[in-house]
C-alpha cells in the first residue's frame, strides 16, 4: 500500500508531463515517432549534441547556484539576467581593453571582474532591503531591464567594433578565451568550473558557519535576530554571492562560446535560473541536475523543430508543465509527511 | 431595548470556550464585561454580533427569541459592535467610510453634502468629534475610534459593544472616550464594554458581569460589588497547585539592574521609568495583563530592542547598547514567549537548532567549519536529560509537541554558563506535565545561583515560583511586592488592573 502510494507519487507528475507533450504533438499533426526519435536524438545522439547540452547546462548552473544562493537567505533574486548581463559587461572589457595580457593572467582578471559586476548589480537590491526593507523582487527585476539596455547601449556606443556595421564589441583575443574541453565542440572548461562552484556552494551553506547563518536567516530571520545574528549583514552578503554566481555566467557565455559581448548573449538564462533553483530546491545537486534537464530540454526541443518541425515553444510549454507539476507535487507531499507525523 | 443571552455554549475544536453563560444587557445602562484574555468574553460578544453560532443557548430580545445569522442581521436588530482591530478603509474619507456598504438615498450616486451634514448633527449630539471630510490615513487611533462608534451610530444601533477600547488609547483620551459614552448612555442606548481592567469597571459601568473559563461567576450592579470583590471573581482560582517555598535571598548586591527604563514608540510609552533589580538566585516575578509592557521589557535587557532612556547594568557593567551576542556569551539566556517565531527554526531538525545558538561558539568550530558530530552528541545529551520525546536528533523540530519545543529550547539555554535567564511565558499553552517539569528546572536554576526573571501572565506561576513579584501595567512599575506568607493576592489582581502600590 505504501510502496504503490509512493510508486503513484513518482509517476503522476512524469505521466502527466508526458501526456501534455503527446497531447500537443497531435494537435500540431506531426507524427509521433519522429518528433520523439528528434526530441532524444537532439539530446544524446553524438558527442557533439550532447557538449551542446552541456554547453547550455553551464549558465544555468551557474545562475541557478546564484539563485539558490539568494533564495536560501530569503532574499528573492530574480535579477539573475541583469547581474548576467552586467558580469559578461565587465569582463568584455577587460578582454578588449586588456586583451594583450597572457591568458593566465587574463582569464582570472574576467573571472574576478564579471563576478563582482554581477555581486555589486545584486547589492543594490540587497542593500535597499536589509536598510530599507524594500522589496527586492521588483527591485531586482527590474535591474535587469536597466542592465540588458545598458549593455544595449555599450555595444552600439564605446564598447562598438568599428570594423562591423553590427551592434557588437570586437571579436576577443585568442587569450580571452576559455579553453576548449572536447576539440570540434563548443564545450569549454567553463563548465568544469561551473561543477566546481557547485561543490564549493554546497561545502559553503552546509559545512560552514557562515552558509548556517544564511540558511537560518532565510529559514526564520526573527529568530536568527533574536539569538544574534546579524540578519541585515547575511542578507547583503547572500544578494553579492548571489549576483556574483549570476556574473560569472555571463563571464562565461562571453569568454567560453561568444567570444564577443552582443544583444542577446542570454538565451533567458537568468529567468530559466530561477525555475532551474525551484526544481532542484534550493540545493547545489537539485540546481546541477535542473540545469542539466533545462539545458536537455532547450537542445531537445530545437532538435525536434529541425526534424519533425515542431516549433520549439513547445519546450516552453513542457518547461512551465514540468514547474507546476513539480509545486503540486512539493505541496502534496508536504501534505502527506505532515499526516503521518500527527 | 433588552437581550437576554441563556446558557450560551460554544466549543473551539473541542475545547469548551463557553460553559453555559448568562449575559444580559438593556438600554440606558453602560455594562462592563469583565474577565482574564482567554475568559470568553470576546466570544460571547462576537456570538450576539453574529460573528460565530453558539453551540447551545438562546438569545431574546424584548421577550422575543432571535437568531443572529451575520453581523448585518445583528445591526438590523440595532446591535453593533467595534472590535479591538479597527476595520477603516485608510484611503477613503471619514464619511466615505462611515457609509461604506449601504445603499444611501440616490445610492450610487451618494448625496454627499446631506450625509456629511448628518454626521455633522450626530457628532454634535453625542460629543463626537469627527470631520467627515478628512482621510483615515493622517488620523490618530482615538480619532478612528471615534469614527467606529460613529459608523454604529450612523446606522441607528441601539447596542454597541466595544472590545477592549481603552486598550489603544491615552489616559487623556480615555477620559473624553468616557464622556462619549456616557452619553450615549444618557440617549437610551446601551453599552457593553468589554474589559480586563478593574479601575475602568469602577470608573464608567453601571452594572458588570464577571467571566472565568468560560462561566459566568459574578453578575452585579455596580453600587453592590467592590475592586476586591471583583478581582477575586475574575483571578479566582485557588492557588494551591504548587507550594510556593519561601527562601531568603540577599539582595543587597543586585547581578541585573535597571534603572529608569523608558521605551517611545512614536507618542506611546512602552515602557515608563522602569526600575528593578534582580540578585543572584533570586527569581523576580513580573505579573500582569499582557501587553502591559512584558514584551518590551524582555526584548530590552536581552538586547532585541533599544532603549530611549535609562540604563541596563549586569554585573556591574552597563550593557544597554551591547550586542545580543555580547550579552549572551555574558551570562544571559531569553526564553522568548512566541517560541515559533522568536527562538527555532521550524522545518530545521534538532541538531540545527541547536546550532542556531551555538553556530558562533568556538566550541562548535574548527576553522568557520561547523563540528557536526558535537553538535550531534550535545542534542543526544540535551534530549536525554531533558526527557525530550523526539523520533531522533535528526527530526524536524515542527514534529515535536509544543511542550517538548519548549523544553529543547529551555535546554539549549541552559547548556552554557547561565547568570541570568529570562524566562517569558515559559509554560504558556503546556500540558501540566511539561508545565510542572519547566518549573521545576527554573527552581533548580534559581538555587543553582542563576537569577530569573520570570515573565507570566499566569498569575498562580508567579506566585508559586518568585521570591519578589513586581507588577506591570501599561509600561509601569505598580510596585514591587514580597512573595511571603502575607502576601495579598486580591492586591495583586488590583495592581494588575492599575492600582500603585502606596508606599513606593
Amino acid at each position: 500500500m505504501k510502496i504503490n502510494r509512493n510508486i503513484i507519487h513518482y509517476i503522476w507528475p512524469v505521466a502527466s508531463v508526458l501526456m501534455t507533450a503527446i497531447l500537443l504533438l497531435i494537435l500540431i499533426g506531426v507524427d509521433l515517432g519522429s518528433a520523439f526519435s528528434g526530441f532524444f536524438r537532439g539530446m544524446f545522439g553524438n558527442i557533439y549534441q550532447i557538449s551542446e547540452v552541456l554547453v547550455k547546462t553551464t549558465p544555468l548552473l551557474l545562475a541557478g547556484l546564484g539563485c539558490s544562493i539568494g533564495f536560501q537567505c530569503g532574499f528573492i533574486n530574480l535579477g539573475a539576467e541583469g547581474q548576467l548581463y552586467m558580469g559578461a559587461l565587465a569582463s568584455s572589457v577587460v578582454a578588449i581593453f586588456l586583451g594583450h595580457l597572457p591568458h593566465l593572467l587574463l582569464i582570472p582578471l574576467m573571472m574576478v571582474c564579471g563576478f563582482l559586476a554581477g555581486g555589486l548589480w545584486a547589492l543594490i537590491p540587497g542593500v535597499m532591503k536589509a536598510k530599507f526593507g524594500l522589496s527586492e523582487v521588483i527591485m531586482s527585476l527590474m535591474f535587469n531591464y536597466i542592465a540588458i539596455q545598458f549593455i544595449a547601449l555599450a555595444i552600439r556606443t564605446w564598447l562598438k567594433d568599428p570594423e562591423y556595421p553590427f551592434p557588437m564589441s570586437q571579436p576577443f583575443t585568442e587569450s580571452a578565451q576559455l579553453p576548449r574541453l572536447v576539440p570540434r565542440t563548443r564545450l569549454h572548461i567553463g563548465f568544469i568550473i561551473a561543477i566546481v562552484l557547485a561543490a564549493l556552494v554546497y561545502i559553503f551553506l552546509w559545512k560552514t558557519a557562515r552558509g548556517f547563518q544564511i540558511r537560518a536567516c532565510g529559514c526564520n530571520p526573527r529568530a536568527s535576530f533574536c539569538v544574534g545574528v546579524n540578519v541585515n549583514l547575511n542578507i547583503i552578503l547572500s544578494s553579492l554571492l548571489s549576483g556574483g554566481l549570476a556574473g560569472f555566467a555571463g563571464f562565461v557565455e562571453v569568454s567560453g562560446v561568444q567570444h564577443k559581448l552582443m544583444d542577446g548573449i542570454s538565451s533567458n538564462y537568468g529567468y530559466l535560473a530561477v525555475m532551474v533553483s525551484l526544481l532542484g530546491s534550493n540545493h547545489p545537486l537539485g540546481v546541477a541536475i535542473a540545469a542539466l534537464l533545462l539545458g536537455a530540454l532547450d537542445i531537445g526541443g530545437l532538435s525536434m523543430q529541425r526534424s519533425a518541425g515542431v516549433p520549439t515553444s513547445l519546450t516552453t510549454v513542457i518547461l512551465g508543465m514540468i514547474v507546476i507539476v513539480f509545486l503540486l507535487r512539493h505541496h502534496f507531499g508536504k501534505k502527506e509527511k505532515e499526516i503521518s507525523h500527527e | 431595548m433588552q437581550i437576554d443571552m441563556r446558557n450560551i455554549r460554544k466549543t473551539f475544536f473541542g475545547a469548551p470556550v463557553l460553559k453555559g453563560v448568562d449575559f444580559c444587557v438593556h438600554s440606558g445602562e453602560i455594562h462592563a464585561l469583565l474577565g482574564e484574555n482567554g475568559a470568553g468574553k470576546s466570544t460571547l460578544m462576537n456570538i450576539l454580533y453574529g460573528l460565530y453560532k453558539p453551540d447551545d443557548g438562546t438569545i431574546t430580545i424584548d421577550g422575543e427569541e432571535v437568531s443572529i445569522e451575520d453581523p448585518r442581521d445583528a445591526l438590523s436588530q440595532g446591535i453593533g459592535m467595534v472590535h479591538q482591530h479597527f476595520q477603516l478603509v485608510n484611503t477613503l474619507t471619514v464619511s466615505e467610510n462611515i457609509t461604506l456598504g449601504l445603499r444611501e438615498t440616490g445610492y450610487p450616486f451618494s448625496k454627499r453634502k446631506l450625509i456629511d451634514q448628518r454626521i455633522k448633527e450626530l457628532s454634535e449630539t453625542f460629543g463626537l468629534d469627527v470631520d467627515p471630510a478628512k482621510l483615515i490615513k493622517g488620523l490618530s487611533v482615538g480619532e478612528r475610534q471615534r469614527i467606529e462608534i460613529m459608523k454604529l451610530l450612523y446606522r441607528s444601533a441601539k447596542i454597541f459593544i466595544l472590545d477592549e477600547p481603552t486598550a489603544v488609547l491615552s489616559p487623556p483620551e480615555v477620559e473624553s472616550f468616557f464622556n462619549v459614552l456616557r452619553e450615549l448612555r444618557n440617549a437610551g442606548n446601551g453599552v457593553v464594554i468589554i474589559t480586563h481592567k478593574i479601575g475602568e469597571v469602577m470608573q464608567i459601568s453601571d452594572r458588570v458581569t464577571v467571566l472565568r473559563d468560560g462561566e459566568g461567576v459574578l453578575q452585579s450592579r455596580l453600587e453592590d460589588t467592590n475592586e476586591h470583590e471583583l478581582s477575586k471573581a475574575m483571578i479566582g482560582r485557588t492557588l494551591t497547585q504548587r507550594e510556593h517555598e519561601i527562601r531568603s535571598i540577599d539582595v543587597t548586591s543586585p547581578r541585573l539592574v535597571l534603572q529608569d527604563v523608558t521605551i517611545h514608540d512614536g507618542k506611546l510609552s512602552l515602557l515608563q521609568n522602569l526600575s528593578i533589580s534582580i540578585a543572584p538566585g533570586e527569581i523576580m516575578g513580573i505579573a500582569g495583563v499582557d501587553g502591559n509592557g512584558q514584551q518590551e521589557l524582555a526584548e530590552a535587557i536581552i538586547g532585541i530592542r533599544k532603549l530611549s532612556s535609562g540604563t541596563i547594568t549586569f554585573n556591574g557593567n552597563k550593557v544597554d547598547g551591547r550586542s545580543i551576542i555580547d550579552r549572551m556569551n555574558n551570562g544571559m539566556g531569553y526564553i522568548p514567549a512566541d517560541r515559533h517565531n522568536d527562538a527555532i527554526l521550524l522545518p530545521m531538525n534538532l541538531n540545527q537548532n541547536l546550532l542556531l545558538k551555538k553556530h558562533l561558539d568556538p566550541n562548535y568550530l574548527n576553522h568557520h567549519f561547523l563540528k557536526r558530530k558535537k553538535a550531534e552528541s550535545t542534542t543526544k545529551n540535551l534530549i536525554k536529560e531533558f526527557f525530550i520525546k523526539t523520533p531522533s536528533e535528526n527530526t524536524a523540530i515542527r514534529y515535536l509537541s509544543g511542550g517538548n519545543q519548549q523544553k529543547f529550547v529551555l535546554a539549549r539555554e541552559l547548556d552554557s554558563d547561565l547568570q541570568l535567564l529570562i524566562a517569558f511565558q515559559p509554560t504558556r499553552g503546556l500540558d501540566l506535565g511539561a508545565t510542572d517539569f519547566i518549573q521545576s528546572q527554573l527552581l533548580d536554576l534559581a538555587n543553582r545561583g542563576v537569577s530569573i526573571l520570570l515573565i507570566s501572565t499566569d498569575l498562580q506561576e508567579i506566585i508559586s515560583l518568585s521570591d519578589r513579584i513586581a507588577v506591570l501595567y501599561k509600561g509601569e512599575n505598580m510596585g514591587i511586592l514580597e512573595n511571603d506568607d502575607q502576601l495579598d493576592i486580591a492586591l495583586v489582581g488590583a495592581m494588575m488592573g492599575g492600582k500603585r502600590l502606596e508606599n513606593q
